[in-house]
């Protein structure tokens, strides 16, 4: 511990050494933010990366799979898998596409949704009152997918004590690392 | 853990002149021993173990000479620089599907400055460890010195044992050649078995480096294998 003290004390003394630290580690973290702004600059979706949360897309999408979407794509097809939110609501939803109406004069869109797992279509789920999904609601395509590697992030949400032992035990390898 | 040494060293005794060497040292009252904290490192961590030597030729170097910032002062602005780009992608108070040029321009600004900054360290600094400004009162046998500012390099190889320091001038023109003096010694005289450095030691043998470098002793390129 005390060579931990003795480290910080020296780095402390010699400013231009704290700096250049401190900015290294700073560029470290905004490296991995940059990609994931690259990303959802690349794809146009505001959430790039989603994880499964339900078993309502069984058996082609599990609990705890990762999808990547792509919402630069123009025009989206029956059968297509979607990540759409529901206004006003929070967690986006993954289906897939049963109906689409296409208005040939104004260009509007309006679609309809289902999971494969469920016995009816989404119309439930959408707001009171609201028949069909438009365009600007969908987040996004689905174009791949991780099979069970987002369960570590369901774990994270459902036990929150998980954040703190993970965060921990990171913190616990880096300081005895150091020591090595 | 530090380990409290007095002033006696334990390598080349013939090359120190102590204050209180003997084991019969004379019980004047009032008389404190010289004591020197000695840093400890664990002998298989080789990149702590050159960033402890490097550290230590740093501060013996500075005793004679003052480092050149300028270098640093480029990093540091393009590291804030690429920080501050990063900070407004983030924080820009535009939703996202508005936002998309901005992401897109602060993205792209903080991969061309990050990508530069890495040209930077691996091009250009190489395997330098300090830069100086020139000498002021340069001596004769090598009076380029106060034209020039020094460059020290210095390279332990993973796995070996051998630490070379190599000291040559920053000229301007980075294709030039520069006449340099180098050195090499086994960490195993700087460091003893449970890890003790001997920072005094290699300030000694850094004095020495630089002073053949002052005389202008300057060292024959080796044939190809460096």
């Amino acid at each position: 511990m005390d060579k931990q003290v003795y480290e910080l004390k020296k780095l402390w003394s010699n400013k231009r050494q704290l700096t250049f630290q401190v900015l290294n580690l700073a560029m470290i973290v905004f490296s991995a933010l940059m990609i994931w702004k690259g990303l959802m600059f690349v794809t146009k979706s505001e959430s790039p990366v989603v994880v499964v949360l339900s078993g309502s897309m069984e058996p082609a999408f599990q609990r705890g799979d990762i999808l990547f979407l792509n919402n630069a794509v123009h025009e989206v097809h029956v059968g297509d898998v979607v990540v759409f939110k529901i206004k006003d609501r929070d967690i986006p939803i993954v289906h897939r596409i049963l109906k689409v109406h296409l208005d040939q004069e104004t260009g509007k869109v309006e679609l309809l949704t289902k999971g494969d797992n469920n016995r009816v279509d989404d119309r439930g789920l959408y707001a009171p009152g609201q028949l069909w999904l438009n365009r600007d609601d969908i987040l996004g395509k689905a174009v791949g997918t991780l099979r069970y590697v987002g369960m570590v992030t369901i774990a994270l949400n459902d036990y929150p004590v998980l954040k703190y032992v993970l965060v921990g035990l990171m913190g616990l390898f880096v300081l005895t690392s150091k020591e090595g | 853990m530090a380990k409290k040494k007095s002033n006696s060293s334990t390598s080349e005794p013939e090359e120190r002149s102590t204050a209180s060497s003997n084991d019969e040292a004379p019980t004047i009252p009032g008389y404190v021993e010289d004591e020197l904290e000695l840093l400890q490192v664990d002998l298989g961590d080789m990149v702590k173990m050159k960033q402890v030597l490097d550290e230590a030729v740093v501060l013996a170097v500075n005793q004679h000479v003052e480092e050149e910032h300028s270098w640093d002062n480029w990093k540091l602005l393009i590291m804030f620089a690429a920080c501050v780009a990063a900070c407004v992608a983030q924080f820009v108070p535009i939703p996202f599907p508005e936002s998309r040029p901005i992401l897109g321009i602060c993205g792209a600004l903080y991969f061309i400055l990050s990508g530069i900054l890495q040209f930077i360290t691996t091009f250009i600094d190489k395997d330098a460890i300090l830069l100086t400004k020139p000498l002021e009162n340069a001596p004769k046998t090598n009076a380029d010195m106060a034209k020039y500012g020094m460059r020290i390099r210095s390279q332990l190889p993973r796995f070996s044992e051998w630490y070379t320091v190599i000291v040559q001038f920053q000229l301007d023109d980075k294709n030039a050649v520069s006449p340099y003096v180098e050195q090499t010694w086994s960490v195993g005289q700087f460091f003893d078995k449970e890890g003790y450095f001997d920072e005094v030691g290699l300030a000694q043998r850094v004095d020495q480096l630089l002073e053949r470098f002052k005389a202008g002793k300057f060292d024959e390129p080796k044939s190809k294998k460096d």
